[in-house]
């Protein structure tokens, strides 16, 4: 038996330290030290800049000016709604289409599915900047196709970009156009990932295929949707190239978001402690939003 | 006396050595006409320094703005030798990043101070340096459509003041069938002609002292009146920059106003047009009132951060300085000079075959005297969101008066400059 002979005890105080490979630790310094240079401080950096009136010069003293700023800032409250219409006007109806759209990519009527797959994800591809002049001219009052088409089957044409409903709409619109496909491939990997057995099933015991698909797909899809659903709404919290390319944020501030108000202030008025102030709001609302959705949506059974 | 003219003669070899020993490439950040304008002096400037290659960079205004601010913050870097900067806009560079740029006093620019009219430069200071050099200004004019306003039985002569306009407007609508508007306004997208109309009647964002809110004053209310009864009279429609290039293109406008740098605008975007376009003052809020105004302008400057300031200045004398390199870029894409002795120039008053052989800088260089002052300062940027959401809002009715949205926009920019509404 050699177990009843006893170990010797451990030494004292060299201990866990002394014990602990070192090599790994220095093998990821370099990553730890360009994580702290560059994502770290920044993020500590801009947390004090908020407490700055950055337009004095870099000797401003600490105040609360731009928090107090905020509160009272009305265009913060209009940046602040439109993000939120658009929240929950476009991410629900984006990914309804997204999930209709992957179940029929995933049907097997569907001929020729590589090519409709592709076809779908293809604008998301397409260089932003791109793709916003084209909808620029799309949608221009006087010489857009949309206009055009309006106009031709005796409809009246609308001022699209001049307009704050419509030019939301265009908005919408175009982010719905850029985003379906992407969700809807990962949905359809999610589709994928659901046995055919559980359908078989469901077949033989005389399930319609809307029964099928309400009682089996969604729940089955439900982290799938969920992973989406946090994307988008984190992406549409940050949201700043359509705006910012297609309407300029206006008419007005119609379409400012709180991405291109974000902007505004830090590059075109250089107010960087206020734009850091934005910058901190903006990602505590992600933060409760994610939150919120995993607490409602993300329960396992 | 055979010593002095060996010692002058050293000193001409000196000097014109010095021309011939500048040498090396300056890069230059411009925007769209003024780019052009600045590329047509450098057959001259290569005469006098002909080892200097100048690179001009058409960068768009709003990039050359943006890219030269995060130059700045990122202490000089990425930013070329000659800087081309809004007179509006400057004071944001000097107030917040005082080292990025030459003092050109260092390098001489204050023996020029009494060849450029003293307005030209006090956006352009700091304390006593001199951050830049003035370029050109922007005095305001109406361009117009000689075929289409006389199709419409309007004479441009008989428009003083902006009911004329107004009345005038009524009748191109009816010739037209509303096909044909009086002209395109920025709104919800820019102020400008919030701007024009409130340097018209001496008022603007703030005052010249720049310590205080200006907007809600009587000739800003003014302003803003006037550009509601344009709406409500319906002779004007609504467009961005690129919208209202395309309406002047397609014909859709009879008429633009903006600063006199707008003729190479027209010009160079529509040479088909060439002959039937004319100018005339812009119109006054009064009969016997002020028909002047100046919108935009722009000065060079010099980035410390350049490895070639001498050739930079050098650049920036021969281009601005002088008559010829002023003249040169009027010529080429009607940048309107602020240098006193360019005004002069017999160029000034020939004919213009584009504009109907209209002498008309003889027309725009003659409201130069009478134009109000008015001042940017460091939150031209802050001032100016504000007041393009105010003026969208009050032209779409969401204020019963002018007094009340101009109030709302003062309450506004001073609480975002920190600056009081002036009593």
């Amino acid at each position: 038996m050699t177990t009843s002979q006893p170990l010797s005890p451990p030494p004292r105080r060299a201990g866990r330290w002394a014990r602990t490979p070192k090599a790994p630790y220095l093998f990821i310094l370099p990553y730890l030290l360009i994580f702290a240079t560059f994502w770290a401080w920044p993020i500590v950096s801009s947390f004090l800049m908020s407490f700055k009136d950055s337009r004095l010069g870099a000797d401003a003293p600490y105040a609360l000016s731009n928090w107090s700023r905020l509160i009272e800032d009305e265009f913060f409250r209009t940046a602040l709604r439109n993000t939120m219409v658009i929240l929950v006007v476009q991410v629900p109806l984006m990914l309804s289409l997204a999930t209709v759209l992957a179940v029929a990519l995933n049907s097997k009527l569907l001929k020729a599915a590589g090519w409709f797959r592709f076809a779908f994800f293809a604008p998301l591809v397409v260089g932003t900047v791109a793709y916003s002049a084209v909808f620029r001219l799309l949608f221009n009052t006087d010489f857009g196709v949309v206009n055009r088409a309006l106009t031709g089957i005796g409809l009246p044409a609308v001022d699209w970009l001049n307009q704050s409903g419509p030019a939301m709409s265009v908005i919408i619109m175009a982010m719905t156009w850029r985003w379906t496909g992407y969700n809807a491939i990962i949905l359809l990997a999610g589709l994928q990932g659901i046995s055919e057995d559980v359908y078989e099933a469901a077949s033989i015991d005389g399930a319609t295929p809307a029964q099928q698909f309400w009682k089996i797909t969604l729940p089955l899809l439900r982290p799938t949707l969920l992973f989406c659903m946090v994307l988008s709404v984190i992406g549409t919290l940050q949201l700043f190239t359509e705006p910012a390319l297609i309407t300029n944020s206006g008419p007005g501030n119609a379409t400012m978001t709180l991405g291109t108000y974000l902007y505004q202030q830090g590059f075109r008025s250089f107010n960087f402690g206020y734009a850091s102030a934005i910058a901190y709001t903006v990602a505590a609302i992600a933060a409760v939003f994610s939150l919120i959705q995993l607490r409602l949506f993300g329960r396992e059974r | 006396m055979k010593k002095l003219v060996l010692s002058l003669s050293a000193l001409l070899l000196a000097g014109s050595a010095a021309a011939q020993d500048l040498s090396g490439t300056i890069t230059v950040w411009s925007w769209d006409a003024a780019a052009k304008a600045l590329e047509s002096t450098i057959p001259s400037f290569n005469k006098k320094y002909p080892n200097v290659k100048v690179k001009v960079e058409d960068l768009g205004n709003q990039n050359v703005y943006d890219r030269g601010l995060a130059g700045c913050a990122a202490g000089g870097q990425d930013m070329p030798d000659v800087y081309s900067i809004e007179n509006n806009e400057a004071e944001v560079f000097w107030a917040r990043f005082p080292n990025c740029f030459v003092d050109l006093n260092t390098k001489g620019a204050d023996k020029l101070v009494k060849d450029f009219p003293a307005f030209k430069w006090t956006e352009l200071m700091a304390g006593n340096k001199r951050y830049a050099m003035p370029w050109d200004s922007g005095p305001v004019v109406m361009f117009y459509r000689r075929d289409l306003y006389q199709q419409a039985g309007v004479n441009p002569d008989s428009i003083k003041t902006w009911d004329d306009f107004i009345a005038a407007g009524k009748k191109v609508n009816a010739k037209f069938g509303n096909n044909v508007k009086l002209a395109t306004i920025a709104n919800g997208q820019d102020d400008e002609w919030f701007r024009m109309l409130a340097n018209q009647n001496g008022c603007f964002y703030f005052d010249n002292a720049a310590k205080a809110v200006t907007v809600n004053q009587p000739g800003c209310v003014t302003a803003l009146n006037t550009i509601k009864k344009l709406y409500d009279a319906q002779v004007v429609t609504t467009g961005d920059w690129g919208g209202q290039i395309t309406n002047i293109k397609a014909g859709k406008t009879a008429s633009a106003m903006f600063g006199a740098w707008y003729e190479g605008t027209i010009r160079t975007n529509a040479p088909d047009q060439k002959g039937k376009w004319g100018v005339y003052l812009m119109p006054a809020s009064k009969a016997g009132g002020v028909r002047a105004s100046n919108l935009g302008g722009s000065a060079l400057a010099i980035p410390s951060s350049s490895k070639n300031q001498a050739a930079a200045y050098a650049f920036l004398e021969h281009a601005l300085a002088t008559a010829g390199g002023q003249v040169t870029m009027l010529k080429s894409q009607g940048l309107v000079p602020s240098l006193l002795s360019a005004t002069k120039d017999p160029y000034v008053k020939t004919a213009q075959p584009y504009w109907g052989n209209q002498p008309v800088w003889q027309t725009i260089l003659g409201t130069l005297g009478d134009v109000p002052q008015a001042r940017g300062t460091q939150y031209f940027q802050d001032a100016r969101q504000i007041m393009i959401v105010v003026q969208a809002d009050y032209i779409k009715g969401r204020y019963k008066t002018a007094k009340e949205a101009l109030d709302d926009a003062a309450k506004k920019i001073s609480s975002a400059t920190g600056l009081p509404v002036a009593k």
